[in-house]
């Protein structure tokens, strides 16, 4: 090891994020040197709202070398194939918006511009019906993906909705099991370095003091760190998303679990509607402004499928980020970076994602500024490319049924997101600046199914037979239709892979694989794919 | 049809190299209308048939042919193959497999094999073998086929291969080719009629008077060469001097039941010793070198080394390693031993007749024959031999034996240049590099390399992005996941029997 290596890197905090951050640190700083530390008090309550997620977090759990199915039954999981929106285009709407992708491009030319020109001139099925992951939601069957080239049950694509709370406790154990020490304990005191501000040591209420190198701000909203000690500075995001409050119920479940979120539109804000194995996750997101709480509440209360199970919660946020997400030697993670609204599940991902370019940019004692400044330009971007996405969900909508739908729908979007709209507009046209996390099928699921409607395609489309290409999507959507016909339902596929939590482990007949995925050399980056 | 096509194809020649071209031939150019392709041999005749282990290449030879596997296997006696064990080869009491597929698994975009380097100078001591699922379900007698959709598991990149009965693949694809059209006309050629002025073969005269005419001729007749060498006079570019082993005597004998998945190859005192378990029996052979080795020493010397009672008489044969200096001259295509012999000691001869088929139909000419498609099809063909060469070399320059005179021969050997340049490149730094996509990749050159105790003495530095620690744990990660892989493999034997092999061993008659 190295005399500037980090030895020291505590934690603040013990929710999702914090767990996240300890057991992901405990994988890639296991070199027998640095160690982890996290602090947390059981007397200060989690949020854990972030009850569903998106694709990536697969990759997370695989970084971690964490079995799918072991992790399904401790944390009462479901698959999530999309999230479903009701009246957000209209009153009486509902579209879907699928992982994985729409259909297949042709000779070069993207699918959903040959469903543009086809759509023109016909009448066709909602383009969802071109999605395997869509055509299995809406029938509530499952099944996991395969290679297999032949069959469109490789297109495919989930994630995860679970009780966030089971989550960080699975996350515990493992981090705990990799080394990760954790102290009980409230903080009560930050000790800052006089020379440069960095913060020094944490105190705890029985007056411990714990020092270290690098701090990682899982506080949640207040930043206790990066905002109470740091004066980081937030940035609101209210004009464009002006919700600024939730409340949060859990429900009995009747039935078996839908494989997809539900977000359904209300008067002020939506509800959430996250089934998982044991109980329905329920919440009304509302913007204040418009709605007081105990309407807000009543109004997700008259809305619920099954008895409530607790009382309801209310949780009032900002819309926005830190202004730095890394500030001197403190990394802010999850609620204390920023917060968007849980519209298309980022939460954990933003929290991931935070994790992920902690490790690829980790500093060192000396903390040099470049690495610093690009972790914030790449967590701004992110920030920033999901506030627009969520944007676009309020402002595309026929509604003009409240005073709340009428200033979303009449208000000025961000520039970024205008020209997006526009270029959809204009060719149909999606580009994905950088490494945008919602892709062409999010875009294009989310403007069709609330009424941008592109006025042309792109040219390259008439190099198509349009006879042809009508008959290669026709013979797609059957393929889509006849995969998800065969697949077992929601509720067999978790009974029979044995994910319940009160389920027996399943009998290992799954084959052994390796914890990492292999990175092949660079020498296979010059020559055709294999 | 073009008015220059062939019109008809003439195979001399029915052993395995002529079959697999009867097969290979009909399946891909059967179809056009008017070709006609007819197959000449003699029942008087034998064949040599040594070529009873493969490489993984043989399975897509086999789906181009559209070859139910199990069906093959069971009609053939075939055993699975997942690589070769080397004994005695580097030093006496050694022993190392070369397997197919790969070792462990890449990471951060430099090939496993660095890592493990980087284990060893770390203090890790574990073997390559430990990093083979080949080698390591290998030699619990386990198989299983591969996953490729299982990209995670150890199981997705395993390659496999046979182990057969040359004699009954040769009836297998006779029967295929047959019920394909091919017309067989048996019968011992006596003369060859040539074009005066361009010296193309235009017909077989054979003992009956009959004569066969056609448009090409591939010679499949065998290390002489009736056609390639006897008409068209091509040459032979003779190797002894790098592979001195010019004799064989094979004997097939009795199965004691051991049925690894693996080819065995035992260095011995003048050339080395074939095992190759199939379903009924064990085909071994000595290979040996006649300026250093009496033929009666050599069959006793085999028939000292076998599991079982022999099952016939030793068979001897001769040859020259090397290869014609052009493979096609005219209108003739040398294929298998007509067109060259390497011994069998990677399992090359019939990869050689498929890969052979595969460029004919690449360079597939008309009538006019040019001259430049003739040329690139010679040129490629020589490449192949001299990558081949090369690799059998260095199992022979790559050992610390030098207790007969045969191996001080082969351990001070200049090396050929393309061997001297890859053993220099690996010694500096770990660096492996496959040359215009020779046979046997990265995995090969290492496991031989490795296996003979040739050292590298650095790796790649990007190795060291993963930290020490983290290095150590992965291969060892590696290690455990490979073992429980090989362990939920089915035994060999309960495989082929699931699908519905009858694994009595023969007996000799008493």
């Amino acid at each position: 090891m190295n005399d500037h290596d980090i030895r020291d890197v505590v934690i603040v905090g013990g929710g999702t994020a914090g767990w996240m951050a300890a057991a992901a640190l405990s994988r890639f700083l296991n070199n027998g040197h640095t160690r982890i530390t996290l602090v947390e008090s059981e007397e200060i309550g989690t949020v854990g709202v972030g009850e569903a997620t998106i694709p990536p977090i697969i990759t997370f759990n695989r970084m971690l070398g964490i079995n799918e199915n072991d992790f399904m039954r401790q944390t009462g999981a479901t698959f999530k194939l999309g999230i479903e929106f009701v009246n957000w285009g209209g009153l009486n709407e509902r579209y879907f918006h699928p992982f994985g992708f729409h259909g297949q491009d042709l000779e070069g030319v993207h699918f959903h511009q040959l469903y543009l020109r086809a759509r023109k001139h016909a009448g066709m099925p909602d383009i969802s019906a071109w999605s395997m992951s869509a055509m299995a939601a809406s029938m509530g069957k499952f099944g996991r993906p395969t290679d297999d080239a032949r069959s469109p049950i490789r297109e495919l694509l989930y994630a995860f909705h679970f009780d966030a709370g089971l989550y960080a406790k699975y996350l515990r154990g493992y981090a705990e099991t990799g080394g990760v020490r954790r102290i009980e304990g409230k903080i009560v005191d930050v000790g800052l370095r006089q020379a440069d501000g960095f913060v020094q040591s944490i105190t705890l209420e029985d007056g411990r003091v714990v020092e270290g190198d690098l701090f990682i701000d899982c506080s949640g909203f207040r930043g206790l760190l990066i905002e109470e000690a740091l004066n980081t500075g937030y940035e609101s995001w209210k004009k464009w998303l002006p919700c600024d409050s939730a409340v949060a119920v859990p429900s009995a479940i009747g039935g078996d679990p839908d494989p997809y979120t539900r977000s359904t539109a209300r008067g002020a804000g939506w509800q959430w509607r996250i089934p998982l194995q044991h109980r329905m996750g329920n919440g009304h997101v509302y913007a204040s402004d418009f709605i007081d709480a105990d309407a807000a509440e009543a109004e997700l209360m008259a809305n619920l499928e099954g008895e409530p199970l607790a009382d309801p919660r209310r949780i009032r946020f900002t819309t926005g980020r830190r202004q730095q997400s890394w500030n001197k030697n403190v990394v802010a993670l999850g609620l204390s970076s920023g917060f968007i609204e849980p519209l298309e599940s980022t939460s954990i991902h933003f929290i991931q994602s935070g994790i992920a370019k902690l490790i690829a940019l980790f500093p060192d004692k000396r903390f040099n500024p470049v690495e610093r400044d690009e972790y914030n330009r790449q967590m701004r971007d992110l920030y920033e490319d999901v506030r627009d996405f969520i944007v676009l969900h309020y402002k595309a909508t026929k509604r003009d049924d409240t005073p709340f739908w009428t200033q979303c729908r009449t208000m000025d979007v961000p520039e970024t997101l205008e020209r997006k709209i526009d270029l959809f507009r204009a060719k149909g046209r999606v580009f994905r600046d950088g490494l945008e996390l919602f892709a062409t099928t999010s875009w294009v699921s989310v403007a069709l199914g609330q009424h941008i409607i592109p006025e042309d395609y792109e040219p390259a489309v008439d190099a198509l037979d349009e006879a042809r290409v009508a008959t290669a999507l026709e013979q797609m959507r059957q393929g889509y239709f006849d995969v998800a016909r065969q697949l077992p339902t929601h509720g067999d596929f978790i009974r029979r892979a044995g994910l319940s939590p009160n389920a027996p482990p399943a009998p290992k007949n799954e084959l052994p694989t390796f914890s990492f995925e292999a990175e092949s050399p660079f020498a296979n980056m010059s020559g055709a794919p294999v | 049809m073009r008015d220059d096509a062939i019109r008809k194809i003439v195979i001399v020649g029915g052993g395995t190299a002529g079959w697999m071209a009867a097969a290979g031939i009909s399946r891909v150019a059967g179809n056009i209308a008017g070709l006609q392709i007819e197959l000449v041999e003699s029942d008087a005749i034998g064949t040599v048939g040594v070529g009873e282990a493969t490489i993984p290449q043989i399975t897509v030879f086999n789906a181009l042919l559209g070859i139910d596997e199990a069906d093959f296997v069971r009609e053939t006696h075939a055993t699975y193959k997942l690589g070769i064990e080397f004994v005695d080869w580097t030093r006496i009491g050694h022993r190392y497999v070369h397997p197919f597929g790969f070792y462990g698994i890449d990471m951060v975009g430099v090939e496993f094999h660095h890592h493990w380097l980087k284990g060893l100078a770390l203090g890790d001591p574990t073997p390559l073998d430990q990093y083979s699922l080949g080698v390591v379900g290998a030699l619990q007698g386990r198989f299983a086929h591969p996953r490729p959709d299982q990209p995670n598991s150890p199981l997705s990149k395993l390659g496999y291969a046979f182990q057969f009965d040359a004699g009954l693949y040769a009836r297998y694809l006779r029967r295929l080719a047959e019920s394909w059209g091919i017309v067989r006309t048996e019968g011992r050629i006596v003369d060859v009629v040539q074009n005066s002025e361009s010296g193309h073969v235009e017909a077989l005269v054979l003992q009956s008077g009959a004569r066969i005419e056609g448009d090409l001729f591939i010679d499949c007749s065998g290390f002489h060469g009736l056609l390639i060498e006897g008409s068209m006079n091509a040459g032979y570019e003779d190797w002894t001097g790098w592979l001195p082993c010019d004799r064989a005597v094979a004997v097939p004998c009795e199965t004691g039941g051991d049925r690894q998945p693996l080819t065995r190859s035992t260095a011995r005192a003048a050339g080395w010793q074939w095992r190759i378990p199939l379903q009924h029996r064990i085909g071994n052979g000595y290979v040996y070198s006649s300026a250093h080795i009496s033929d009666d020493e050599a069959t006793a010397t085999l028939l000292d080394n076998l599991d079982g009672a022999p099952l016939a008489e030793p068979k001897p044969l001769r040859f020259r390693a090397g290869h014609r200096k052009k493979s096609w001259v005219g209108n003739v295509v040398a294929l298998g031993l007509a067109g060259g012999f390497l011994e069998p000691l990677e399992s090359t001869s019939i990869h050689l007749v498929q890969s052979g088929i595969a460029r004919l139909m690449t360079c597939f000419p008309t009538r006019a024959f040019d001259q430049r498609e003739i040329d690139r099809f010679n040129a490629l063909t020589t490449q192949e031999y001299i990558d081949i060469r090369d690799f059998l070399v260095l199992h022979y320059k790559a050992t610390e034996r030098d207790d007969t005179p045969f191996w001080d021969y082969c351990r001070t050997l200049q090396p050929p240049e393309g061997l001297a340049d890859k053993l220099d490149m690996f010694c500096r730094n770990g660096r492996i590099f496959r040359e215009h996509n020779e046979l046997f990749t990265e995995t090969s050159w290492l496991s031989v390399m490795v296996g003979q105790g040739v050292q590298a003495n650095g790796y790649h530095p990007v190795a060291d992005l993963l930290p020490d620690a983290e290095t150590l744990k992965r291969l060892a990660h590696i290690r455990d996941v490979i073992n429980d892989t090989a362990g939920n493999m089915p035994v060999q034997d309960n495989y082929l029997r699931s699908i519905g092999c009858d694994l009595t061993p023969l007996r000799r008659a008493s």
